[in-house]
């Protein structure tokens, strides 16, 4: 985590000119100030000597305040859209990716990805709608301000020259610690976000096992290291605004100081000639605070910097981990012409080379292996959701590749060995419309939507609560026969089911096969096998 | 609220209070110091004019100064450490009492739990409520206070019409900016936090089932769907915006009604005789201080919507539990299940019906039926986390629903048939089941589930597994949840089909190796393989009835 900051300005991307128009609206709004400390200074000027109109001060008073309020509602208008378009702009790219890859990389699961989607990306707004617009205004309103107070005195121009440059000197060495804290906290809010949904889905079996409390401590763990990152990253933001703070109360404490015993006539050197007017003296006064505050807000957005910068590295790393994407845009796409012929030669994924064939359309082929021989991967492939490390498959004549992926998977038929249900009632699953009873049959379903209490409005859970295994193994039977595919890629069609159903789903798979679609299943079950035309044994 | 604030109270509120009392000194002290500031300036110039320099006392209102800037700062930094980290621990006792919760839902409800709901509760909701206190209850409460504190002190050193306008119109501005935009603001904010939490669901849904969505063609849908949802969450976020930057500017130009109106009647006084000008300053100044006080509401303003639907959502999960039963009878004796009935629904047909079974210790039982007859839920219910609509499950003789969680937990062990395994290493995994195993029993367990080899050639017990267990192959999965099972050493242990994915001579082998490791423990398998019929004493069938039926011998098939 330590390696050089890198840059945040391909952050802002297109954001750019509206930051810019923010920030410039922002500076406007502060140099209004200098006009209503003028108004108030020589108001009360005016009464020490016994003259001033006071209802008319008050109303310019109030007029001016008008005016900046007005800038600064325009200025955050202008910065909070430039925020906003940044952040979607990166969120897009990040869902972009993650929905074009076959399954989780190297940065983390579903926790780790949303955290970074959905909540860091947001750290990155503070940043964007206060650093430019402090960093602007540090730049023209300080400098202003020594030019006013050096016009009437040098004593206090000397003051402001030597307490100022303080301000950025500490920020520097504040800088690295900022974001060293920023970018450890970031690591845990991740990490507790995959903790999160990975027990989260293991509960069931934790309170079977009676861990719950051990994982409800592994998991305070976290809880309370992610508290003390973030109490890290705000201590050293709360130190160095104390300590800046300190600064601008004694650069704003030795002004006055000088202001009074000028006034009283105790001391009169420090100004050009002239001895320092109470208009002077109280305007310059007014103004002290306002030297200091840009640079106290830059400062602040200082931290919120860090934080970006922890944000930034973290999208970095997103960028570089690995994450195989799958082949073509997972879109509905109309179906790739041809026989469905498949071959594929010098295939090999994850250290395993595959035998060459070919697959005649209309085929029965095993695939059969003791658990772990690559029988689930071999059918990824087939289906494109990863690319091979070498060799080529060919669907229908032609190279599976980005192109055709799509308009392949259209003609196939899966089912998966753990199916992963949607919130989505089983009716929705099964296509548009009401589905037909003798399909729901073929699949062995019917019985199974007789039992259960809301049919086919019923909901399952994540991996199919509600359902038992060969239930849900039928509900992803009867969506496949649906869908009248030219391919059936199956992972252990009959697992969970007993011998009787078992044999129900084999038939309808026959079924389909007679009508001519192959089928590609990866099995265990020896009767299933015997079914089959041919093996393929890994 | 009101639940989730005392929850939030407890053991932290002796910090908040002195948070709360802090954040009132610092507000106290800046107005104290611009006012003294402002009166000493004044002051020393009208000194200077009557010619009365050297005799005006410049050292106690300069010490003042110093003191009331140098104290502001130091009562600032301990305010916010105290708050926020008061605040932060309290957040996190309540995701932990949430979890813990959590833990002790119902089984049932627990299997229908999706991660991105849990994300959304354990995560955002509990984030959003760190405004409660900080942004919501500790700046009103403190504002309030100097508000209050400020119109005192101005008509004692001024007069009570400076006082009551300064205070009056700070006041009166936070009354009409919060019935003016309360409602918008708290209709935006909830707008936009449910979409925001419905993203992330949504995100999450999409990342979990990439593959079949990709199979579907339906992965494009999903980022549609997220663009739309992201695109709605800009219009709701920047109405919110609106109403924020409405309120900020509505409360900056109230706290500037308040100096102008101190210029004005100040002004007046001064020009009347009745007030010196350096007194008559101090109300410029302090009014000038006191925009400090009000300018947070802006932001309690934009966040209640948001923080006010957290509360809600969290409350009833802080809803104190049914005091579970503590019978800690002993184990001895059989696990039997007497007559008993269950319906999936009121008025349905029952699943089982009257069904009675006795488990000895030793004893191996198989129950056969169809897929979705009921093996499952007779499992469940013999492991006491479904409840019968009729008879009675007992434990020797004990009734199961008597004996405490972790007396039953001790004595029983399911093996559902979607057991999930966690991101960790393979011994966090086993240990789940074994806190105190040495990495010896672990080994035997994976020895005796033939998974030995396995995780070896993965880099030993250390090794790591991914996200619900990722990178083991179906049947690997399945013998390290068995291993885990075997390493509770329970008096029954229940196996839903528990050699799902396994070829025939493993499967035999680890169920063999089950029996020898756990032999007085009573066996009771949902069985659908041959291999798990034939391992049984006894095979009992669930009947599309609901009753149960011996059958004479275990099915025999053309399978070897």
């Amino acid at each position: 985590m330590s390696r050089a900051p890198s840059s945040l300005d391909p952050l802002l991307g297109p954001a750019r000119a509206r930051i810019a128009a923010g920030s410039a609206l922002s500076v406007l709004a502060s140099l209004i100030w200098l006009a209503q400390a003028w108004v108030i200074a020589a108001a009360l000027a005016g009464w020490l000597e016994g003259t001033g109109a006071p209802a008319r001060e008050a109303v310019i008073f109030l007029a001016l305040a008008a005016l900046r309020a007005g800038l600064t509602y325009g200025a955050e208008g202008q910065l909070f859209r430039a925020s906003e378009r940044a952040v979607t702009r990166l969120r897009d790219r990040i869902v972009a990716r993650e929905s074009l890859a076959g399954d989780s990389g190297g940065f983390g699961g579903p926790g780790a990805v949303a955290a970074l989607t959905v909540d860091k990306l947001d750290a990155l707004r503070a940043y964007l709608m206060r650093y430019h617009p402090a960093m602007t205004r540090t730049a023209i309103v300080p400098p202003v301000i020594l030019a006013l107070a050096l016009s009437q005195s040098w004593a206090i121009g000397l003051v402001l020259l030597v307490a100022g440059p303080l301000i950025p000197v500490f920020m520097a060495l504040v800088g690295w610690a900022a974001k060293e804290a920023s970018a450890r906290q970031m690591v845990e809010i991740g990490t507790l976000g995959d903790l999160l949904v990975d027990r989260v889905a293991a509960l069931p079996d934790i309170q079977l096992l009676d861990a719950g409390a051990q994982v409800t401590g592994r998991f305070a763990k976290v809880s309370n290291d992610l508290r003390q990152r973030t109490m890290a990253v705000l201590r050293v933001a709360f130190l160095s605004s104390t300590v800046l703070e300190l600064f601008a109360a004694l650069g704003v404490a030795m002004v006055a100081v000088w202001v009074g015993f000028s006034l009283l006539g105790v001391i009169g050197w420090g100004t050009w000639g002239a001895p320092l007017t109470p208009f002077a003296g109280i305007y310059l006064l007014l103004l002290a605070p306002d030297f200091f505050q840009p640079m106290r807000d830059l400062a602040a957005a200082w931290h919120d910097r860090a934080a970006a910068q922890a944000v930034a590295e973290e999208v970095e790393a997103w960028q570089a981990a690995p994450l195989p994407p799958l082949l073509g845009h997972g879109a509905t796409a109309a179906r790739l012409h041809g026989a469905p012929v498949i071959a594929w030669s010098g295939l090999s994924a994850r250290g395993i080379d595959y035998p060459d064939i070919r697959i005649a359309p209309g085929s029965r082929l095993a695939v059969t292996g003791r658990s772990g021989a690559g029988k689930s991967t071999l059918l990824g492939l087939l289906a494109g959701l990863q690319a091979p490390e070498a060799g080529t498959i060919r669907v229908c004549e032609q190279v599976l590749d980005d192109r055709n992926a799509d308009g392949w998977r259209a003609r196939l038929g899966w089912m998966p060995q753990t199916p992963q249900f949607p919130e989505e009632p089983l009716r929705a699953l099964l296509g548009e419309g009401e589905p037909d009873p003798a399909l729901l049959r073929a699949a062995a379903l019917d019985t199974v939507l007789d039992r259960l209490p809301d049919g086919l409005d019923t909901v399952p859970g994540e991996s199919g609560a509600g359902l038992s295994g060969g239930e849900a193994r039928r509900v992803m039977l009867a969506r496949l026969l649906r869908a009248r595919p030219d391919v059936v890629l199956a992972d252990e069609p009959t697992a969970d089911l007993d011998p009787a159903t078992a044999a129900r789903v084999t038939e309808a798979l026959l079924a389909l096969a007679a009508r001519g679609t192959t089928l590609i299943v990866a099995t265990h079950d020896a009767r299933l096998i015997a079914r089959m035309d041919g093996e393929i044994a890994l | 609220m009101r639940a989730v604030l005392r929850a939030m109270l407890k053991g932290q509120f002796r910090p908040l209070l002195l948070g709360l009392a802090l954040s009132v000194l610092v507000l106290a002290m800046g107005a104290a110091l611009l006012g003294l500031s402002g009166w000493f300036i004044t002051a020393t110039a009208a000194a200077g004019m009557a010619g009365a320099g050297l005799i005006f006392d410049v050292f106690r209102p300069s010490a003042g100064i110093r003191f009331l800037a140098i104290g502001r700062t130091a009562a600032r930094y301990g305010e916010r450490l105290l708050t926020h980290n008061a605040v932060l621990r309290a957040l996190s006792a309540l995701r932990i009492r949430l979890l813990t919760a959590q833990t002790r839902a119902p089984f049932e409800s627990l299997t229908r739990l999706r991660a991105g709901e849990a994300l959304n509760r354990l995560g955002a909701d509990i984030e959003a409520l760190d405004g409660l206190l900080l942004r919501l209850l500790i700046p009103v409460l403190a504002a309030i206070a100097v508000l209050a504190g400020a119109f005192g002190m101005l008509a004692w050193l001024t007069d009570p019409a400076i006082a009551g306008w300064v205070a009056g119109s700070f006041a009166l501005g936070a009354l009409v900016v919060t019935a003016l935009a309360a409602r918008p603001a708290i209709r935006a904010s909830r707008a936009l936090e449910d979409t925001v939490q419905d993203y992330r669901r949504h995100l999450v849904e999409m990342l979990r089932t990439r593959r079949e969505r990709a199979l579907l063609g339906k992965l494009a849908e999903s980022r549609e769907t997220l663009g739309r949802l992201e695109h709605q969450r800009r219009r709701r976020a920047a109405r919110l915006d609106r109403v924020e930057r409405g309120t900020g500017a509505a409360l900056a130009l109230f706290g500037t009604v308040a100096p102008a109106g101190a210029l004005w009647l100040g002004g007046s006084a001064v020009l009347d005789g009745r007030l010196g000008p350096a007194v008559a300053a101090i109300g410029v100044f302090v009014a000038l201080a006191l925009a400090e006080a009000t300018a947070p509401l802006r932001r309690a303003l934009g966040d209640y919507g948001r923080i006010a639907q957290a509360a809600r959502r969290v409350a009833p999960i802080l809803r104190p539990a049914p005091q579970p039963p503590t019978g800690q009878h002993a184990t001895t004796g059989a696990l039997s299940i007497e007559a008993v009935t269950l319906r999936r629904a009121p008025g349905r047909a029952p699943v089982l019906d009257a069904v009675s079974l006795r488990l000895s210790p030793g004893e191996r039982l198989a129950i056969a039926g169809a897929s979705g007859s009921g093996k499952s839920t007779l499992l469940a219910l013999a492991a006491g986390v479904l409840a019968p609509d009729a008879g009675t499950i007992r434990l020797g003789e004990t009734p199961l629903d008597a004996l405490a969680p972790e007396a039953l937990r001790r004595a029983v062990t399911l093996v559902p048939q979607r057991a999930a395994l966690i991101q960790g290493s393979v011994a966090e995994n086993l240990r789940l089941a074994a806190p105190d195993a040495g990495d010896a029993e672990l080994k035997e367990a994976l020895e005796a589930m033939q998974l030995a080899g396995v995780i070896r050639a993965r880099g030993g017990l250390h090794s790591p597994l991914g996200p619900r267990g990722a990178g083991l192959s179906g049947g690997e999965a399945r013998r390290l949840v068995l291993a885990r099972a075997l390493l509770r050493r329970p008096a029954f242990l229940l196996l839903d089909e528990p050699t799902e994915g396994l070829d025939t001579p493993t499967a035999q082998a680890v169920l063999e190796n089950l029996a020898r490791a756990l032999p007085q423990a009573g066996i009771l398998i949902a069985a659908h393989r041959d291999t798990e019929l034939a391992f049984a004493d006894r095979v009992l069938r669930v009947m599309p009835n609901g009753h149960l039926a011996a059958t004479q011998s275990p099915e025999r098939s053309e399978i070897p």
